[in-house]
């Protein structure tokens, strides 16, 4: 079977997740999120065989264009939500992610490989550099659902009368400790994701910054999670704060990256 | 046949529950009566302060007679009585008895404390001696099914008692209470309950008096914690991050500016404000600010309410479960009926048996112990084998209510 078959199975159990995801909102009963994970679990692991399926069919790690990355960013998330849940037994996080996931790799589906086949893309920097990116932005994806389910969260104890989300989303307390770990954990792999992609510029072009606009973005990616670790272990910020940080820290870095991803003149994909 | 025979909130005010209520060092005594009198064959009494329910277990139709000693016992009216009264038999019996247990009767829909009671009420019956196999076999099932329901359904998750409510909201703000601070001003019964609540969560507490700082000495001994004076209301509040509030007196205790300068020291973290008083002592623009979080007694209600809705919306799944497990007890009971069939079957097969091995040894003459042991072994079995299908099926047939092929098995081993 090729990469395109394994896809398409993924797709499937993924959608089964997502939608087990969405019932256990609606109907809120335990048995449904265990279906959610076990469907998911599978999902990842033909996730994983077509990631490596493509990656001797491209010949290099399978994250350059539209299909792969966005088959490959949907893999990452997965992984890091899968590690949430595990070890936080949380099951309000997924559900955003779980949607979000699935149409990544509906996404994927529908559009063709790009067929670039550059000698650069077989280093070995390629798949180091963005597994430590993409768990990087894995965990600030982390920690702004969790700043979302704070802020739900907190509108619902205003309002004095419970409903849905009062029963279904975590602790204020609860959101805010995952929340602040995501940004650690985050920021520690984008540090070092950054460092790898100054030694591959290295490598390459015998310098370290090149001003492509990702290295910008990712730059200013970086300074805003510092920021906000300052703020939070420094100053003390928290709850609702953090909360805000968190989700605008990350809106931020959606759109630079959109913009230094999708402005194919400048990308290093398209040069 | 099964019978509960009783009275519970919704049939009978607290008037007569209270005059038909069995106080627990007399259960004993009324078990041995309601046997002799109604002529019961196992009897057990639960009587709480929501419900009086004698169950039973006779041959004959007993209900009225039960509804007549309940009378007699307690020198009632027996036609006022029967007004108040609900008298099953059969499968309501047993259906009534399986939602006592899981809560589904009672007065707050899944509350914890009834399965205790159920249980402690056959305990006594066991200890009188009014117990056979068939109410032991309702107990199991009963307790079963109750603690089933309790964890797979959310019908006991909500809290629907303020004080609880209070503590709940707490936790979805704060989430384990370990190490938090909750700060009483004025002490009153409900703050007292809550906070006790959150100190056993591993809270800490502080008590502020005023004219009576002795009462509030007392209660922050009570509470493992520290009591200080009101005037260092300010600072105290800096170092809160949950406040119960119920003093007596008639206007505002903590005003809006006091909350904004403990917030300010907070960066954003949550502080929880409990308004228990009435008239109320906590300002109520105090809530406008930012990550504060204020509830007065009308809001806790709110919540109560809201609470006791999703605990009725999980009632559909917690009768269905017990729907299933009545089903089962049933055809449990129904099993058993065809147990002397089966067992005057097995008995007149081994009788034939045994007869015809005698002939067998008067033929063949003396044997060794082996042979002995051998043909005794070969003929059992040989009966085992033959009769094992027809009794698994004939328990089955039973337990799905079919008993018509009693009489045919009865006609064709000619029993």
């Amino acid at each position: 079977m090729g990469s395109r078959v394994y896809l398409l199975i993924t797709l499937g159990f993924y959608a089964a997740g997502a939608l087990h995801a969405l019932r256990h909102a609606v109907f809120r009963r335990s048995t449904l999120t265990t279906l959610s994970l076990v469907a998911t679990l599978l999902g990842f692991a033909f996730h994983t065989a077509a990631l490596a399926q493509r990656w001797t069919e491209a010949g290099h790690f399978p994250a350059i264009g539209l299909r792969d990355g966005a088959s490959f960013l949907a893999w990452a998330i997965v992984l890091v939500f899968l590690l949430v849940q595990v070890t936080t037994r949380l099951e309000a996080a997924s559900l955003f992610a779980y949607p979000f996931v699935f149409g990544l790799v509906f996404i994927a589906n529908l559009t063709p490989d790009s067929g670039r086949a550059d000698p650069v893309l077989r280093s070995l920097y390629l798949p180091i550099h963005l597994l430590l990116a993409v768990f990087g932005y894995g965990a600030f994806f982390v920690a702004f659902t969790m700043g979302l389910l704070y802020l739900f969260q907190e509108r619902e104890l205003l309002t004095r009368s419970p409903r849905r989300f009062y029963y279904l989303f975590p602790s204020l307390e609860r959101s805010d400790t995952i929340g602040g770990r995501s940004v650690l954990g985050g920021s520690g792999f984008l540090t070092l994701a950054i460092l790898t992609g100054f030694l591959w510029n290295h490598s390459l072009h015998g310098v370290y910054w090149t001003g492509d606009p990702k290295e910008w973005a990712a730059l200013v990616a970086w300074l805003i999670y510092m920021a906000i670790l300052v703020a939070r272990w420094r100053w003390g910020w928290g709850g609702r704060r953090a909360a805000w940080l968190a989700i605008a820290g990350f809106a931020v870095v959606v759109f630079t990256f959109g913009w230094a991803t999708l402005v194919p003149a400048v990308s290093v994909a398209s040069r | 046949m099964i019978v509960v025979v009783g009275l519970n909130h919704e049939t009978a005010p607290v008037a007569v529950r209270e005059a038909l209520a069995f106080p627990k060092h007399e259960l004993g005594r009324a078990l041995e009566r309601v046997k002799q009198e109604a002529g019961l064959g196992e009897a057990m009494i639960l009587s709480t302060c929501n419900r009086v329910e004698v169950y039973g277990r006779s041959d004959k139709n007993p209900v009225r007679a039960v509804a007549d000693f309940l009378a007699r016992y307690h020198g009632r009216d027996p036609q006022e009585t029967l007004k108040h009264l609900y008298l099953l038999e059969g499968e309501p019996a047993v259906r009534h008895a399986f939602r006592v247990a899981a809560s589904l009767d009672s007065m707050v829909l899944g509350e914890p404390q009834i399965l205790g009671q159920v249980k402690d009420a056959y305990q006594a019956a066991e200890q009188a001696g009014s117990l056979g196999s068939v109410l032991n076999g309702l107990r199991t099932r009963s307790i079963g099914a109750a603690k089933r329901v309790r964890s797979e359904t959310a019908i006991g998750k909500n809290a629907v008692a303020l004080s609880h409510v209070a503590v709940e909201l707490a936790t979805k703000i704060f989430g384990a209470l370990h190490g938090r601070s909750v700060l009483l001003v004025g002490a009153g019964k409900m703050s007292e309950l809550a906070a006790r609540q959150m100190v056993r969560r591993g809270a800490r507490a502080s008590v502020l008096g005023g004219r009576t700082f002795e009462k509030a000495e007392q209660l922050a001994m009570s509470l493992g914690g520290r009591a200080a004076q009101f005037e260092a209301l300010r600072s105290e509040l800096g170092r809160a991050d949950i406040v119960i509030s119920g003093t007596g007196a008639p206007g505002v205790v903590v005003a809006r500016e006091d909350v904004e300068a403990a917030q300010a020291a907070r960066h954003g973290r949550p502080l929880f404000l409990i308004d228990i008083a009435v008239p109320r002592d906590i300002a109520e623009d105090a809530g406008k600010v930012k990550g504060v979080f204020l509830y007065d007694i009308d809001d806790l209600q709110q919540v109560a309410t809201a609470n006791l809705r999703e605990r009725k919306k999980e009632s559909a799944p917690a009768e269905s479960i017990v729907e299933e497990e009545v089903r089962e007890f049933l055809e449990w009971r129904r099993s058993l009926e065809v147990v002397p069939l089966v067992v005057e079957l097995r008995k007149r097969a081994d009788e034939i048996r045994r007869a015809e091995l005698e002939k067998a040894r008067r033929r063949l003459g003396p044997l060794t112990p082996e042979q002995e042991s051998a043909l005794d072994a070969a003929t059992t079995a040989i009966v085992n084998k033959l009769l094992h299908a027809p009794t698994v099926r004939l328990k089955q047939l039973a337990g799905h209510g079919q008993i018509d092929h009693v009489g045919i098995v009865r006609r064709l081993f000619d029993l």
